[in-house]
């Protein structure tokens, strides 16, 4: 919200000076946040009222003109290409130095004739958007005077953020109230003196259908409106609030909505149907055409405001086309009413609209200002036309009680803010904020005003009140003691940052991703045909169809991220993701999804360089196993881990598997699908696996037991075997395994053969085996028997054969 | 037999001695062969002694073994320090001749970097569990009733238009914020409650200063006496330590619906100093979390006596508390996941 200092100064009264800034320092420390303070008059610099005093057509330029204008000083000679002047006419004259927008003024020829300013248009001025001509300036003005200081724009701005629970801080007078409370100003609320407060006659009835939608409804009527301008200053401040002039009638409305905080709404009574108003819900297929030229379908959830014939506005949000004022109304049936908050919410959030008016009343505003802003707006008017109107006002309200007695206890400040204070402050901030209240002796009795009605409820908010008036600054910091409590990690906690701190340190970048993805890019990976993603989680709202469902499995983002990173040319890459991913649980009895944490590790491109002392290399599958091999036995051990063929849609069908730890298959891991990297233009390999991190996690909890180092040397021998290609080495190892017992140490695999050299349909796969025993050095002739036996069961069972 | 070892260690004392004197003469290599051949060549004593061990008795021989040798060890180590004085200058020449590049490239090793979100809500866990508090967790999909009515929020309030939210049913929805997980955590623990909560949240908001997944961090502390001043404490506690000593920290009064009071924090700006400038939209100060008393309502939600708890909360935007520290200016960025953004951190 923006309000101008000058504005709010019309409702303070007090000796003491505060400056602008000092106002917005004061407010935003009592809770009222001024987000940007700026003088207004910075752009009006070197502009000055001045009068046309003769001018002639250009010598070179027919659409040219020579002006002779007077500040008040001197006479200036002005070339200028409107039209819309004559002789006499007082302009805004921009003298050398003047900045209109970018553009500094200076004395310059033009087509030959010399040039000492420029009167300037209101667009120029950026007073209005768009305007016809130069800006010619009615009613009294003195020559050589600032232009900003004549005009009312000699102010500055408040950019004002009112939290959601201050309606009543959305009008000029509650700010201004606010700034009573911190300051040694008082407020000064608007009396309407000299009013005719006449009872309204019965020409006109308004009927209530139900008063829970609308509180109250005060209407009156101004007959025979002269056609009149809005004065100037009238139009600068709605320009510097950001709200469009447009008519004096409409102009009014928006200003005293600004000042009071009662949005205003004028029918051309000549419009309506009959003289009758009902404020009702509207029927279901009912519309109305808006003043902003849309039909808008409505439906019983929507309070409309109707004549006889049916809707003539959306109550707080919008008003009809057909009744709106325009250049021939003469009579205004203004409307000051008070509707229900939630609704005019709910409408709102529906059609779309925000409106200023519809933003006060969403927040519940106090009924009382419906009759205040009425005498303030024919107020202005009288001012403005000189006219009397004095008629009563309508008004239909069903009043209830609107005031509150709260006790607030001394001991309950003590316990919430820690501090002491004495109760005669107390009693003070209160009576500041026209909070009424009696010091009595534990506590003080607070009679909550209507205007703060619906955000004083209770103790505690009045302890709020109390705190931010006398000031946050004011309390001081106090040490909460922690001897007594440990904070740590769970386990679970630990464990994740160490596979973070392990991926890290091997290499990897870690990637974050949007939780969303679209169906679409979904259905591209043909995760709707996999049984263990398909079943996801749908959004009802979403922002546009990139983000329409929540991820059932990480490696889609992973790949964005990937090619994101190919675009710009970084093509090798090593990055991992710890995130959820969602399934839908219809088990649930809230509904909730099925939230698993998953941990996907992608690598693509060269692992590594080609440099002056080694040689390119592209990452494989068994990169990607290794980092997996490096996981679990870090975490756990390696003997758990066994990878299976299973075949996944998004997966190369020979390198697709799951990851099996303990016969459970936690992951899944392989090579993108190369129809995949196709389509996306992906022209690299690309290895993926992701793991269910609270299942590996929930297994992984490593024993730490010492086990003593053996002291005996270790035996080595080679076994190079042919086999046939089918058979895997797992079951290999697995068979070397049961035969060496527990002298067996280790195993590698230190070379592997497919070619020429052997038979076709074949491999060949050699390994180093290590013997030992923890009580003696074994003997030669021990593990020849045990390698013995392993060759003979190798070649009964896989049929291998001795490679020479 | 004792005097036969006597007489054996006098005898190797003497040639030690000796070998001492002639080694002294030693002044080229040949007289270094001439003097290990005299000390442990085939005639020398210690190899006859050795040689003829069986003249000893049989039960002294392990110790006339372990004393020639001991002998033997010394003078080897003598000759051969000695060869090495000799050997090495000629020894360097050579390998000197060997040129070779210090100034060659070394064999890389790439580094990985940990996510900035994951560095930045690590650093505030340190902190605080330094002070005391544990780690919660809660689902990112909530229920209507743990994301806004148990804080508060009833339905029509006007609090909740500030969270555009993500529906996925009319009871279920993305959490807007950690908060459901002070009500979640209350629900299942007795008091002392001294918690921060780290994770993902999500708002319907998508332009430059908005992305509708961002980070956050919860914190709540509830206890018997807890008030505003440990609430500035806790919070200037964590503003020094993020952000540096020197920096001030102001509290202003605000609106959370589950708080009261309500606060939010803000640091001086570190570019301007506090004089103003375009990143502090001239205010001379950073917002950098919101807190606030827990609002007593909140116990009623999860069976605690509102006339004798008290307690504090507060939240903060991981990715904007690393835009301040780190003076990152595009919050996109974050989850672009361009490698060169996250190799810098
Ligand atoms: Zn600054």
């Amino acid at each position: 919200m923006k309000i101008t200092y000058n504005w709010l100064k019309e409702f303070l009264d007090g000796s003491d000076n505060y400056s602008p800034q000092d106002i917005a320092y004061k407010l935003t420390m009592s809770g009222t946040e001024v987000k940007k303070l700026e003088y207004v008059g910075e752009k009006y610099k070197d502009i000055v009222i001045a009068q046309i005093i003769s001018f002639v057509k250009h010598p070179n330029a027919d659409k040219l003109s020579i002006c002779k204008v007077n500040t008040g000083k001197e006479i200036l000679n002005i070339v200028c290409g409107a039209k819309n002047f004559k002789v006499n006419d007082i302009v805004a004259l921009a003298l050398e130095g003047a900045k209109i927008g970018d553009f500094i003024i200076k004395k310059s020829k033009i087509r030959g004739e010399f040039s000492e300013g420029m009167m300037c248009s209101e667009k120029e001025l950026g007073l209005s958007p768009e305007s016809d001509g130069i800006l010619i300036l009615e009613g009294d003005y003195i020559l050589g005077e600032s232009f900003a200081g004549q005009t009312g724009l000699d102010d500055w701005v408040f950019e004002i953020e009112v939290t959601p629970n201050r309606p009543d801080c959305l009008s000029v007078v509650g700010i201004a109230r606010e700034i009573s409370a911190v300051t040694e100003l008082n407020l000064r609320y608007p009396e309407y003196e000299n009013y005719n407060n006449a009872a309204a006659d019965d020409k006109f009835k308004i009927e209530i259908k139900d008063f829970k939608l609308c509180p109250r409804y005060s209407a009156k009527i101004f007959s025979n409106i002269s056609k009149s301008k809005t004065p100037f200053w009238i139009r600068n401040r709605l320009a510097i609030c950001d709200i469009r002039s447009i008519d004096l009638v409409v102009d009014l409305t928006n200003y005293v909505m600004l000042e009071v905080g009662q949005p205003l709404h004028a029918f051309d009574v000549d419009l309506l149907a009959t003289n009758k108003i009902i404020i009702r819900p509207a029927l279901a297929n009912e519309s109305i055409l808006a003043i902003d030229g849309t039909t808008r379908m409505l439906d019983e959830n929507t309070i409309v405001i109707a004549d006889e014939k049916g809707p003539v506005a959306i109550a707080g949000i919008m008003g009809g086309k057909n009744t709106e004022i325009n250049d021939n109304t003469k009579n205004v049936f203004l409307e000051s009413a008070n509707f229900n908050g939630p609704s005019i919410m709910k409408t709102s959030k529906k059609i779309g609209l925000r409106s200023e008016a519809s933003n006060r009343f969403e927040k519940k505003i106090d009924p009382h200002l419906t009759i205040t802003a009425i005498k303030r707006f024919e107020e202005l008017l009288k001012h403005i036309t000189g006219q009397k109107f004095d008629n009563g006002i309508y008004d239909n309200y069903l009043e209830v009680n609107r005031e509150r007695l709260i006790n607030l206890r001394y001991n309950k400040i003590k316990q919430t803010l820690g501090i002491d204070i004495k109760d005669k402050v107390v009693s003070q901030i209160l009576e500041k904020l026209g909070i009424k209240n009696k010091i009595n002796e534990d506590y003080i009795s607070a009679l909550v005003p209507s205007f703060r009605f619906e955000d004083l409820e209770r103790e505690i908010d009045l302890i709020e009140e109390i705190a931010r008036i006398y000031g946050f600054e004011n309390i001081a910091a106090c040490e909460l003691e922690s001897k007594f409590r440990q904070g740590k990690y769970t386990y679970n906690q630990k464990t994740i940052e160490d596979i973070r701190l392990a991926l890290v340190n091997s290499g990897f970048n870690e990637v974050i991703n949007y939780s969303f993805i679209g169906l679409k890019e979904f259905k591209f990976f043909r995760l709707d045909e996999e049984n263990e993603f398909k079943n996801y989680i749908k959004i009802f709202n979403p922002l546009n169809e990139d983000f329409e469902i929540l991820r059932t499995l990480l490696l889609q983002s992973l790949i964005d991220d990937m090619k994101n990173n190919i675009v710009k040319k970084i093509n090798d890459l090593k990055i991992f993701e710890i995130s959820k991913i969602f399934l839908k649980n219809d088990l649930d009895k809230n509904g909730l999804p099925i939230e698993i944490t998953k941990l996907a590790v992608l690598i693509s491109g060269r692992s590594n360089l080609k440099s002056w002392n080694s040689n390119e290399r592209f990452f494989d599958f068994y990169d990607l196993k290794g980092i997996l091999e490096y996981l679990f036995e870090k975490f756990k051990s390696k003997n758990g881990l066994f990878i299976s063929n299973n075949e996944y849609k998004f997966f190369h069908p020979a390198i697709s598997g799951n990851i099996n730890f303990d016969d459970e298959a936690i992951g899944i891991i392989g090579k993108i699908h190369p129809r995949l990297t196709n389509i996306l233009d992906i022209k690299q390999d690309v290895f993926y696996f992701e793991l269910n991190l609270d299942r590996f996690i929930k297994k992984s909890k490593k024993e730490k037991k010492f086990n003593s180092i053996p002291q005996f040397p270790s035996i080595s021998i080679d076994l190079a075997i042919v086999i046939d290609d089918d058979t895997t080495s797992k079951d290999i190892e697995d068979e070397i395994y049961r035969n060496g017992g527990k002298t067996l140490r280790n195993l590698r695999l230190f070379d592997f053969y497919k070619g020429k050299q052997i038979e076709e349909g074949k491999k060949s796969l050699a390994y180093s085996l290590e013997f030992g025993a923890d009580d003696r050095t074994l003997k030669d002739v021990e593990v020849e028997i045990i390698s013995k036996r392993i060759i003979e069961n190798l070649s009964k069972k896989f049929g291998a054969k001795l490679r020479q | 037999m004792e005097e036969k070892i006597n007489s054996l260690k006098n005898e190797l004392d003497e040639v030690f001695l000796s070998f001492i004197k002639d080694k002294n003469e030693v002044k080229s290599l040949f007289d270094l062969d001439l003097l290990e051949s005299k000390y442990l060549g085939k005639k020398s004593f210690i190899a006859q002694t050795l040689k003829n061990i069986n003249d000893f008795p049989q039960q002294i021989k392990p110790l006339v073994g372990k004393t020639v040798n001991e002998t033997r060890k010394k003078i080897e180590d003598d000759i051969k320090l000695l060869r090495d004085d000799f050997t090495k200058v000629e020894y360097d020449k050579k390998l000197r001749e060997e040129k070779f590049d210090l100034t060659l490239p070394g064999r890389t090793l790439t580094y990985g970097s940990k996510n900035i979100i994951s560095q930045v809500i690590e650093e505030i866990q340190e902190i605080f569990i330094g002070l005391g508090y544990e780690i919660a967790e809660g689902p990112e999909v909530e229920t209507d009733y743990y994301n806004f009515e148990a804080l508060n929020h009833p339905p029509d309030h006007p609090a909740r238009s500030l969270h555009d939210t993500f529906f996925i049913s009319e009871n279920i929805l993305l959490r807007t914020h950690t908060s459901p997980v002070q009500i979640r955590y209350m629900e299942k623990h007795k008091l002392p409650v001294y918690i921060i909560a780290p994770g993902k949240v999500y708002r319907k908001d998508y332009d430059v200063t908005h992305t509708p997944m961002f980070t956050q961090i919860e914190g709540l502390a509830v206890d018997k006496n807890i008030n505003f001043g440990n609430l500035k404490w806790t919070l200037e506690t964590l503003a020094h330590s993020v952000f540096g000593k020197d920096r001030k920290v102001r509290f202003r009064p605000h609106y959370f619906p589950f708080t009261e009071p309500s606060a939010e924090v803000d640091v001086s700006c570190n570019i301007c100093g506090g004089d103003g400038c375009r990143v502090c939209s001239g205010t001379g100060w950073l917002e950098i979390l919101g807190a606030g008393m827990v609002d007593p309502n909140l116990y009623k939600f999860v069976n605690y006596d509102p006339e004798t708890v008290n307690g504090f909360a507060f939240g903060m935007g991981v990715e904007r508390i690393a835009m301040l520290k780190y003076g990152i200016d595009d919050l996109r960025l974050f989850f672009e996941n361009d490698i060169r953004f996250l190799k810098q951190f």
